[in-house]
């Protein structure tokens, strides 16, 4: 059977953004991991022997046993005496198991737990051109489905597989010092194994994830038409989308077939593959037996063995599909360690002036969105950006900011190169705020003290009242203690915007780019926020790339951005009155054309 | 009813399903599979039968070895290697059925709940948060699912257990009672630790929530984050939520790992005793050393039918939980009548619609625009004109109320606020019901999207993310436009169409909707002067009632109220 039509799991151009460690790298960090906590491994492999060699306990008891029936001993204090042996084995085995177990989750969690701290550690310093240009999907895919399967894989496959292992190494061992010629018997067993293994292996993997990413789409897309449902039902997409999911149904379904197929060639070879020796035991025993080359205990514990041996092995076989999706979760998390810090150059800008001269900029080679800008900002000036969309007025905004470096030219602020400057001092002189807004889980408080750690009550409320937002904010059930974020009470688009601003107004810098910052409150509310917000960052420098012409008109100077370039600058009564593009648009909006 | 196999699945029809209880809605999933059920029941019984048969045969193996046997040895390893063949080939088939039963019910359940989303369409997540239907579907179905799965190997440990206890009970009836009555009594006697793991497990995934919910949450706003600081603040929550994580784990660990002993004790308790007692029938006598050994293999067998019976109603439980949440969403009717009569109602001819209420008469052929005082007027006359909401309406006379849904949806399209960009590939958007009259390309350009399509890697072949996440506001909001013009409806109500467009493209735009709507009914609610000066007439509704119609230039000299809301604070 073919494996059917794939599913894109990932877009190719997201994959090859953020490294993924290649399997050296994860094995070298795994040894570490060991060495780290060699002490700590020892004790658990000590514990784990320990139970196992109990184990072997029980099957040698019963041989000898069936011996002494065999020879006709008939006095009780053998059966008595074997039982106590049993019994005592059993503790030992019990006690052992419990300690064995214990010692290895609470290492595992710790293990888990500095992993995934460590890897918060690292991705909240990435570097913001990085974050801005892989988007945040991928990041969040590595912080929930890699944690999660990674400690899946901690949790349960890696002590499951090494317990096993353990198991089964005494288990043979045991074998073989019972009786040596029986222990060859699980030769016939092997090669069928390992053969059925590779084939297995070697599909099942990416089929399961193919299976899982097949389940998943079928979920998103009855999540969509629920959320969507007003949308679907304007446009009459009801029949078509129950269509669609059940196409997608039917392909989910050719990978559980798929899969199935996989397990129809594996499980009965493994289990035959199992059954062969334990019955080439029983055969070759008896004619051992027969030769007197082997007792009757030796026989009876041999076949003991055997079917004891089963259940270790399976349990390996089933748990290395999990081993393996832990491991290349755990090289995804690594990954990120590997993303390279940029080169920079830690002088404090002597002023706020920002100085920009031939700028030009793509996000990808040979396809430029800024060409050649020249631009020059003055400490406290009030700047609106406008034009049309793609023009490049975003790319600008980002570029002022600091998040990107120019590809050639330069843009610098108090003599120094901006785009050189490390993070943590950007951000003191120049902040940015676009139209995607994120309100964090938490309180209130809890979004707008990030800006600010050590602001007080009062600070917050009149931040919150320069951007308008101290009436909704009062009406919430436990004011500034007020959940908010996934989870917690909704906030509107609007609403949000209003917190990112409050987040600006308290973070303070000297120069602020406002993409659109405001574009999602009615235009009305839109207005009387500028104007308050004027009022707070008086002395400040704005730069506002703007699609309502409103905000150009307060502006104290206006840069009309088309195709990446400077098409027209001037303030708002300069270019209106040079008649140009501004002023046909500024006409017909106002009315007077 | 035929069998039906993966390949078939899933059915053109997933049925009328049985809501009135959990109960019930499970049985009529059970009722529709019943010839996959019946098979996957006969399979366990054969699989898990053969596998109870094969501590007998080593059993007697091991006594013919000790009889000195050759013949006798020789045909019970056959007959284990055949026992074993056979448990194989019958494990297999019965894994088949079960998958199949698996697939089978979810993909019914699944079908169920997109065919409610589709027949309720906006009704629906108006009366349940999507997240609680994102639940039903990822983690419900699969609940539901598992229960039809556990079924065969249920039966399969049913007869097994009665099986064995027939043939120990055979061989040594004191012996037997003491299995068939310890095995159970001690299986039952760790059900004390079962609860308090389950709590702890519990109370470890809702931290482990948290915490991930934190990650992701940081992770998500990272760009805020970076941009203005707080990095420490966050890191410092994480890690506190993470040590909480590794307790609830370790607290976990300690109950489990206790069960995990108890899982080694409590069995090898048994084989101990029964080896003590065994070998003293046998010492006198009344019992063989084959049957020794099988009794040895049976007590250990004895484990795995008992723990599929708790497994089996552990399952149960939660497949009734499961179809209760679905039962709260297979359950949900629209929030406003339908008139069981309006299916015979002759349809209304091409005309124009009037909105009561508000005195609000639009002209067929024309391109009205509706200025309101406040935004949430808007909201609530395009709901009404659209029959979102109940509201008396007319469409060339004829009350909507009156008219079949399907009518009103075919012949009044309204664009709300928040227009969705579905996944797919940007030429999947407009693949709707349609006039046909107007084609993509057109489309596009009049609504000013051409050059969000350019932008795109591979045109309208690229594949848009859900909600067209990867486009900005003012792109999605030009696509559904297009999309709109697409449907060519015979009237279209478009609310706010606009208001996340730069003023470059917004004048750009009315030109096109102009040109677009070229002798069809339109309605535009709006504020902005470069829509409003492309309408034949403007309506300004105050307080929810029309109070002045006109061009928009004469409303701008005649009516100030107009004028301070269309440009309010210009001067």
């Amino acid at each position: 059977m073919k494996p059917p039509e794939s599913f894109d799991m990932t877009s190719p151009a997201q994959a090859a953004l953020l490294p993924v460690s290649e399997p050296p790298a994860v094995r070298r960090h795994v040894r570490q991991l060991l060495r780290r906590h060699a002490r700590l491994f020892g004790w658990l492999i000590a514990l784990n022997s320990v139970a196992a060699v109990a184990s072997v306990v029980g099957p040698q008891v019963l041989g000898g046993v069936v011996q002494r029936l065999q020879d006709g001993d008939t006095s009780s204090t053998f059966a008595n005496r074997a039982a106590l042996v049993f019994l005592a084995a059993l503790l030992v085995q019990t006690v052992f198991t419990r300690f064995a177990r214990l010692r290895g989750a609470v290492l595992g969690e710790t293990i888990l737990a500095d992993l995934r701290e460590s890897f918060l550690r690292r991705v909240v310093v990435l570097p913001p051109g990085v974050v801005e240009r892989a988007g945040t999907g991928d990041l969040v895919t590595r912080t929930t489905t890699d944690v999660d399967r990674l400690s899946w894989a901690v949790r349960m496959a890696v002590p499951e597989i090494t317990i096993a292992m353990g198991t089964a190494v005494f288990v043979l061992g045991a074998l073989v010092l019972t009786a040596p010629a029986l222990a060859l018997s699980w030769l016939v067993a092997i090669p069928p194994i390992i053969v059925v293994m590779r084939w297995y292996f070697r599909r099942a993997p990416q089929a399961y994830r193919r299976e899982m990413a097949g389940y998943a789409r079928v979920n998103a897309e009855v999540a969509e038409a629920v959320d969507a449902g007003r949308t679907l039902e304007a446009y009459r997409l009801g029949p078509a989308r129950v269509a669609r999911t059940d196409a997608t149904i039917k392909r989910w379904i050719s990978w559980e077939r798929y899969t199935m197929y996989l397990r129809t060639v594996f499980f009965p070879s493994v289990e035959i593959a199992y059954v062969m020796p334990l019955a080439a035991v029983l055969a070759m025993g008896g004619f051992l037996y027969t030769q007197g080359q082997v007792n009757l205990a030796q026989v009876t514990a041999a076949v003991l063995y055997t079917q004891m041996l089963i259940e270790p092995v399976d349990t390996m076989l089933m748990w290395y599909d999990e081993l393996q999706v832990g491991q290349a979760s755990l090289a995804r998390l690594l990954g990120v360690n590997e993303v390279p810090d940029p080169d920079t150059d830690d002088h404090e800008p002597a002023d706020a002036e920002i100085v920009a001269r031939q700028v030009r900029f793509g996000y990808r080679d040979g396809r430029d969105v800024l060409h050649g800008v020249d631009m020059d900002v003055e400490p406290g000036e009030r700047i609106a950006i406008v034009g049309p969309s793609g023009a490049g007025k975003s790319t600008l905004g980002r570029l002022l900011a600091g998040l990107h470096r120019p590809r050639s030219g330069s843009i610098e602020m108090g003599g120094v190169e901006l785009g050189r400057l490390p993070t943590e001092t950007v951000r003191r002189h120049v902040a940015l705020v676009t139209q995607e807004h994120h309100v964090f889980v938490g309180t209130v408080r809890d979004n707008l003290l990030l800006a600010q750690p050590a602001a007080t009550d009062t600070d917050l409320w009149s931040a919150l009242a320069a951007v308008d937002a101290t009436d909704w904010v009062s009406t919430l059930p436990a004011g500034l203690d007020s959940r908010v974020g996934t989870g917690g009470g909704r906030l509107s688009p609007a609403q949000a915007q209003q917190l990112a601003l409050a987040r600006l107004v308290l973070a303070d810098p000297h120069t602020l780019v406002l993409d659109e910052a405001t574009s999602l409150l009615d235009p009305r509310a839109a207005r009387h926020l500028e104007q308050s917000l004027g009022a707070v960052l008086d002395g400040r420098t704005v730069i506002a790339i703007a699609h309502r012409l409103m905000t150009a008109h307060d502006a104290q100077r206006v840069i009309v951005v088309e195709d990446g370039r400077i098409a027209e600058a001037g303030s708002h009564d300069e270019l209106v009155a040079a008649g140009g593009a501004y002023a046909a648009l500024w006409r017909s909006w106002r009315d007077e054309g | 009813m035929p069998y039906v196999s993966l390949r078939d699945l899933p059915r053109s029809d997933p049925g009328r399903p049985d809501l009135r209880t959990p109960t019930r809605f499970l049985v009529w999933i059970g009722r529709m599979q019943l010839p996959a059920l019946t098979l996957g029941v006969t399979w366990g019984v054969l699989w898990m039968g053969a596998a109870a048969l094969i501590p007998g045969a080593l059993g007697a193996g091991v006594q013919a070895i000790a009889d000195g046997n050759e013949t006798a040895v020789l045909r019970w390893s056959l007959v284990v290697l055949g026992l074993g063949v056979f448990q194989a080939g019958a494990g297999l088939l019965r894994h088949r059925a079960a998958v199949t039963n698996w697939i089978s019910a979810a993909s019914r359940v699944q079908q169920l709940i997109v065919r409610q989303a589709a027949r309720l369409g906006g009704d629906l997540p108006r009366q349940v948060a999507t997240g609680e239907v994102v639940a039903a579907t990822a983690n419900d179905v699969e609940r539901i699912g598992s229960a039809f799965d556990v079924l065969a190997r249920f039966a399969g440990a049913i007869v097994a257990f009665f099986g064995v206890a027939a043939i120990l009970l055979t061989i040594n009836a004191p012996l037997g009672t003491v299995v068939l009555v310890g095995v159970p009594v001690l299986s039952l006697s760790i059900s004390p630790l079962v609860r308090p793991l389950e709590r702890r497990e519990r109370d470890q995934r809702v931290k482990l929530g948290l915490a991930t919910e934190l990650a992701a949450d940081t992770v998500a706003g990272l760009r805020v984050l970076r941009g203005i600081g707080g990095e420490d603040l966050f890191l410092e929550r994480y890690r506190l939520a993470s040590a909480e994580v590794r307790l609830a784990a370790v607290r976990t660990a300690q109950v489990r790992s206790l069960l995990d002993a108890l899982q080694v004790f409590l069995p090898g308790i048994f084989v101990v005793t029964v080896t003590w007692f065994g070998a003293r029938l046998a010492i006198d006598g009344r019992l063989s050393i084959g049957a020794l050994v099988a009794f040895y293999g049976y007590t250990a067998f004895m484990v795995l039918p008992l723990r599929t019976v708790t497994e089996t109603a552990h399952k149960w439980t939660a497949a009734r939980v499961a179809a209760q949440r679905v039962l709260s969403v297979l359950r949900l009717e629209r929030t406003y009548a339908e008139d069981p009569e309006s299916a015979d109602h002759p349809e209304p001819e091409v005309g124009g619609l009037v909105d009561v209420r508000s005195g609000l008469a639009v002209t067929p052929g024309q391109l009205t625009a509706v200025v309101t005082d406040d935004p949430l007027t808007a909201d609530t006359m395009a709901d009404r004109l659209g029959r979102y909401s109940d509201g008396e309406v007319k469409l060339s006379g004829t009350r909507l109320s009156d008219l079949p849904i399907d009518v009103v949806r075919r012949r009044v399209l309204v664009q709300d606020k928040d227009p969705v960009i579905l996944s797919g590939s940007a030429s999947d958007l407009f693949e709707i019901p349609r006039t046909g009259r107007v084609g993509v390309l057109q489309a596009l350009s009049w609504a000013s999207a051409n050059d969000v399509v350019e932008a795109l890697p591979e045109g309208l072949a690229t594949d848009l993310p859900e909600r067209g996440r990867s486009l900005s506001g003012g792109q999605r909001q030009r696509l559904a436009l297009a999309r709109s013009l697409v449907a060519d409806p015979d009237v279209l109500v478009l609310d706010e169409p606009t208001s996340a467009v730069d003023t470059h493209t917004e004048a750009r735009i009315g030109l096109g909707l102009r040109q677009a709507r070229e002798g069809r009914t339109t309605v535009v609610f709006t504020t902005s002067p470069l829509l409003l000066e492309h309408a034949d007439i403007v309506a300004f509704v105050q307080s929810g009632t029309v109070v002045a119609t006109g061009s928009h230039r004469d409303l701008m000299r005649s009516t100030p109220a107009y004028r301070a809301t269309v440009v309010r604070g210009v001067g």
